[in-house]
Formats: structure tokens, sequence, C-alpha cells
């Protein structure tokens, strides 16, 4: 019993100034790592690799040896929290603007229902893409297989099924804008907006005027103009090249004529983007359409 | 010669740690959605097994056994391992720091993985003289690795895989672990 005891107890002794000893003699860490780690509990720790570093360690390693990286590779997570944002200043000394950096992720696809024939491949989108670039009609339809949602760390697009068409919806509350599912759209349908846009326009047919996005999707752009001609603020630029409008955040004051008249629904109000939200306006859009039906 | 090699082959598959003893299977789920993640951890899980199966045989052959104690083998096992993992982290930590970024967050994991303690208990068990013990903790270590990749290499098919949406995720990787054993149940009796 006591023999037991002794060595366990021996054992342990042993074990425990091994490891003060290998403390000691070892060099001690060195300052940036220290710092590295000071950094990096002030991270959000997703590692979703927005920042352009793999992982929040490897980001706060760079910090710590130069920390006006924060600038040119923001950490899109921390630039939405105030407080975050608070302790992250406190720790680098330095002063960010946070309100230019921050960027909130939008599908730019209303959803087209028209298809050129039935899929039943792998059902991701990358793997529809490769079969004759989609199965949509429109090469710049949403194939609502949810790949961005499936990379989305904050677990903020939802796959919208209204009218039998599939399409991604990503909540701007959750976004936090790390831009992995701009990369991961096979399409390249989902953009990066300021957190601050008032109106987003829902299409990304890269408009060339001999075929007109009208003729690959029934709810595609008509290149009317209406929305431009509606705007009593001059905040609708209309970009000649590409046939589709642009907006003027500073002049925009959400009046909403815009969203009236585009008779394809393509523009939505930025608040009003998230599937919820949406039903709502759909329910008010289809009276529109009833009462224009009559 | 014959019989190390005879006892290497028997850890790596014939008694394979994951598929008949049944042992570390939480990173043989948890790690194997990656081939390359499953590569370190069986790398990191090969170390620690080998250093942990060096130390704990010298204190079976040295200590437990002049004493005739070897009933403790479990609790001073743990103890042993535990500090041994801790003092290999700081190891790393303070040499090599592109390595210890590589190991990361695995090495920590390894110290409550239970293939490693199995590995020490298993060498007492069977009596293997030191060198015996190190053989054997890398045979086990080589067809840990062996069944992380293989898993590894099938989930990350699985992935793509058109499978009903119940059966996404872990349970389809729980049918392919069984499957998995069914197939190396042919090498059982071997040696």
């Amino acid at each position: 019993m006591i023999l037991v005891i002794s060595v366990l107890t021996l054992i342990g002794l042993v074990c425990g100034v091994l490891i003060f000893i290998i403390n000691k003699v070892l060099p001690p860490e060195p300052e940036t790592l220290k710092k590295t780690e000071e950094i990096a509990s002030h991270l959000p720790g997703m590692n979703c690799g927005a920042c352009g570093f793999p992982g929040c360690f490897a980001y706060a390693q760079a910090l710590a040896k130069d920390k006006n990286l924060i600038t040119t590779n923001p950490c899109s997570t921390v630039m939405q929290d105030e407080k975050m944002l608070e302790s992250l200043e406190k720790v680098l000394d330095i002063k960010i603007d946070a309100s230019a950096m921050n960027k909130k992720a939008v599908v730019c696809c209303t959803g087209d229902p028209e298809t050129i024939g039935d899929y039943s491949g792998v059902s991701t989108c990358r793997a529809a893409n490769k079969l004759t670039g989609g199965f949509k009609k429109c090469p710049f339809g949403c194939l609502g297989f949810g790949d961005c949602a499936r990379v989305c760390p904050q677990n903020a697009i939802d796959i919208y099924p209204a009218r039998g068409r599939n399409v991604a919806v990503v909540d701007p509350k959750k976004c936090t804008g790390c831009g992995l599912c701009v990369k991961e759209c096979p399409n390249n349908l989902i953009k990066l907006v300021p957190a601050d846009t008032k109106i987003v326009f829902l299409c990304s047919y890269d408009s060339i005027k001999d075929v007109p996005s009208r003729e690959k999707c029934f709810r595609g752009c008509l290149h009317c103009r209406k929305c431009y001609k509606s705007c009593e603020q001059d905040a609708i630029i209309w970009n000649k090249e590409k046939a589709i409008p642009e907006f003027d955040n500073d002049k925009c004051n959400l009046c909403g004529a815009c969203i009236e008249a585009c008779p394809h629904d393509k523009l939505i109000e930025f608040s009003k983007i998230t599937s919820a939200d949406r039903e709502e306006y759909k329910e008010e859009y289809r009276e529109k359409e009833k009462v224009g039906s009559k | 010669m014959n019989n190390l090699l005879s006892i290497f082959i028997v850890m790596a598959i014939i008694n394979n740690m994951i598929i008949s003893k049944f042992l570390g299977l939480c990173p043989f789920f948890g790690v194997s959605k990656k081939i390359s993640n499953a590569v370190s951890m069986g790398v990191a899980v090969t170390l620690v097994m080998f250093i942990a199966s060096l130390a704990t045989s010298v204190i079976y052959n040295f200590i437990l056994v002049p004493f005739s104690i070897e009933f403790m083998n479990i609790v001073i096992y743990i103890l042993v391992i535990a500090s041994l993992v801790q003092i290999v982290e700081l190891i790393i930590k303070r040499t090599n720091i592109n390595l210890y970024n590589a190991l990361g967050i695995y090495l920590p994991l390894i110290t409550t993985n239970c293939a490693v303690l199995g590995i020490a208990l298993i060498n007492a068990k069977e009596g293997y003289s030191i060198i015996e013990s190190i053989v054997s903790a890398l045979g086990a270590g080589v067809g840990f690795t062996l069944m992380l990749v293989i898993m590894s290499g099938i989930r990350e098919k699985l992935e793509v895989s058109d499978c009903p949406k119940s059966m996404r995720g872990l349970p389809i990787a729980f049918i392919t672990a069984a499957l998995l054993a069914l197939a190396f149940m042919g090498f059982s009796g071997m040696m």
C-alpha cells in the first residue's frame, strides 16, 4: 500500500519537475508569439479565411508583424461588431474606420424558373454548372443547390423556394461579409455591397444590348429604364454599356418609386431582402400583379 | 527480427487499433473528413504513441515489475502520458513554431486519445520488452494512420455522392466504417 502510494507520488513528482525544468531550460516564448496570442484572442476564431490568411491565428501572426494590415486585409467579422472592434483597436493601438469596410453579400438573382431540361446529377451548383453551364435558361441564374449556404460560417444563407424556383437569399443581419460564398458560386451571382446600400438590383445577367436578359428569363431586366425615369432624386445612374441601373446611395432617400416602377420586380429594398421579408413583399407584388392583369 | 516484423504487422493490420480494437474512434470520425488533416493527425498520433510507449514500457519493466505493482499501470500510465504530451508540446512550441502551428490542435487532442493509453496497456498485457513495445507502438501508429487515410478518402468521395438525406454525414460514415471493419476481418487469425 505504502509502496504503491510512494511510487505514484514519485512518478508524479518526477513528471512535474521534468516539465518545470524543460520550461526553464528552453528559450522563452518569443515576444511576437505572445503578441500574436493576445491578438488572436480578440479575433472571432471562425477561421473563415475572408481576410486572406489561412485562419484567425495566421491573421493574428500577420497583424503582430504589421498592424496596418488591418486596413488592407480587414477582418469582416470584427468590422461588424463594435465590441470586438473596440477591443482589437485597444490591442493594436490603432484607430479603425469600420464603416468603410463593412460589407454584405447579396445574391443577385431573383430566381429564374425557366430550365432547359431536367437535371438529376450530383446536387451541387458546381457540378450542375459544369454541365452546359447549368440547367437554367439564363447562364446567370441561381441554380439553388445551396453551395453558398454550405460554406457560410454564419448560416446566413437559405434557399428560398417560391413559385417553384430556388434562389439563395443572404440574411444581411447574419452576414459578416466574409466573401466565402462569393468565391463558391460557380455563376458568380453573389456580390459584396456596402452595408449601407439602400436599393439592390437583383440580376447578374451581363447585358449586352443585342441579347437582352428577357430573352433568357421571363423575369429578366427589360432595360426599359423605367426605374431611371421614375427616380426624382437622380440617385439612379444608367449604365449605358450594360444597360442596367446603378445607385447613388447618398442621393437615394428610399422613396420606393423605382421599386414600384420596375415591371419585372428586379429592384428590392436592401433591408427587406431576407426570405421572410420577401414573402411579404411578394404578397404585395402579387396583389399588384392581379390588379395589373385586370 | 522476424518476431519484431510480425509484431509490427499484427499491430498495423491484423489487430488494427480502430478496426479490431475499437480504440481511438473519436479521431477516426472527427478528423477523417479531409485526407490532409487525417495524415497530420495520424503522424501526430504515431509520434505520441512512440514516445508514450517508450516511457511506459521503461516504467513497466523497471519499476512496476520489480515492485510487483503491475495492477497500478492504468493510473501511472495516464499520469505519464499526460505529462509527456505536455512536454512534447512545450518543446515543439519553443523550438519549432511552424511545426507547432501545423500540429496545433491535434497535440492536445491526442492527450485524451484512448488509442495512446490502449497501446501502452496492450504492451504491458503482452509482456513486451522495450524494443518490442516501440515496434508495436509504431505498428499501431501506422495502422491508425492507414485507417484514417482510407476513411477520409472514402468520406471525401461520399461528400459528393447522392445518398439519402437522413444518411448524410455521420450515419453513412458509421456504415462505411462497419463495412471497412468487415473487410479487415479477413486478416484476422493470420498470425
